[in-house]
């Protein structure tokens, strides 16, 4: 007789694994959109009312999540007994990322590029 | 009554309670609680099972899970995907300790919280961030796009005077 438990392991594994499978098919065929994951909004001083530009913050974050997510789902693969725990650095280094990511955003979207406020700066001294 | 499936399952569910009651071997008590084990497993399962289906079947429409409110061209949203990414690693990493321990984990250690912790917070402030730039903190939201028609009819003037009609744009279309 199906026990509870081999019940409950099964319907885990359909239901988290076809979660992850639709979601990770639908970016697959592009129904979800990664357009412009890397690129931000700024404030534009003329003309329009915000520009798009590649945003470094983006990448390295994007970078630094790669890394963390991975290294922490290969812990669990190697001993699926437990959680890992995760070094102190890491997560300093991760929420670091983070930080930087958000900085930039609130910068870029409150104060434009920094080249454009250095090119104002020095048109209202001239 | 309109609800013919509510109706079917209660019945289901009756018949099925009369059977384990009767047929099944074993304590009553033991019974009861085998049976609130499973009913709960495949009520669970089915609830999952029928949002799984409706999000491949594009019922439930996840394709803007990533897009970042109010940016031009509907671009992903980098706060979106982290939180994505770390929510599944989360979930895969408990499933797989389940299943091979055969038990919950006895405590959820700091690292893990943390993690996720400062991926929500990212996401939280993220949000914050771009709300308040479209507020007009910042930088302002960009016009609907489209025009606007304007028609004013008016009676013809008595005495050959003329009618004189101005209409303004407030902001100008060309603010910065």
């Amino acid at each position: 007789m199906l026990t509870v438990t081999l019940l409950a392991k099964w319907e885990g594994i359909i239901l988290i694994g076809g979660f992850v499978c639709a979601v990770v098919w639908k970016l697959a065929t592009g129904e979800i959109s990664l357009g412009y994951l890397l690129y931000g909004d700024a404030r534009a001083y003329r003309g329009a009312s915000q520009q798009t530009f590649f945003s470094s913050g983006r990448a390295q974050m994007l970078l630094s999540t790669v890394m963390v997510a991975g290294y922490y789902l290969l812990q669990v693969i190697q001993d699926p007994t437990h959680f890992p725990d995760v070094p102190n650095e890491l997560v300093v280094a991760l929420g670091g990322s983070h930080a930087i990511y958000l900085a930039g955003k609130a910068q870029s979207l409150y104060l434009g590029r920094i080249r454009d406020l250095v090119s104002l700066l020095n048109r209202r001294q001239q | 009554m309109r609800n013919i499936e509510f109706w079917a399952s209660l019945l289901l569910a009756i018949v099925a309670a009369f059977i384990i009651a009767i047929w099944v071997p074993g304590q009553a008590d033991q019974k009861v609680v085998h049976a609130i084990e499973y009913a709960g497993l495949v009520i669970t399962f089915l609830f999952g099972f029928m949002i799984l289906a409706a999000i491949a079947s594009g019922k439930i429409d996840i394709s803007r899970i990533l897009e970042e409110k109010g940016s031009d061209g509907g671009g992903a949203s980098m706060s979106r995907f982290q939180l994505l990414i770390f929510t599944f690693v989360v979930a895969i990493s408990l499933l797989l300790i389940v299943v091979n321990s055969h038990d919950f984990p006895k405590e959820i250690p700091a690292g893990v919280l943390t993690l996720l912790g400062i991926s929500a917070t990212t996401y939280a402030v993220s949000k914050g961030i771009q709300t308040g730039a479209e507020d007009g903190n910042g930088s302002p939201a960009p016009p609907p796009a489209g025009g606007v028609t304007h028609t004013t009819v008016v009676a013809p003037p008595a005495g050959g005077s003329s009618v004189t009609h101005t209409t303004g744009v407030n902001p100008p279309a060309n603010a910065v």
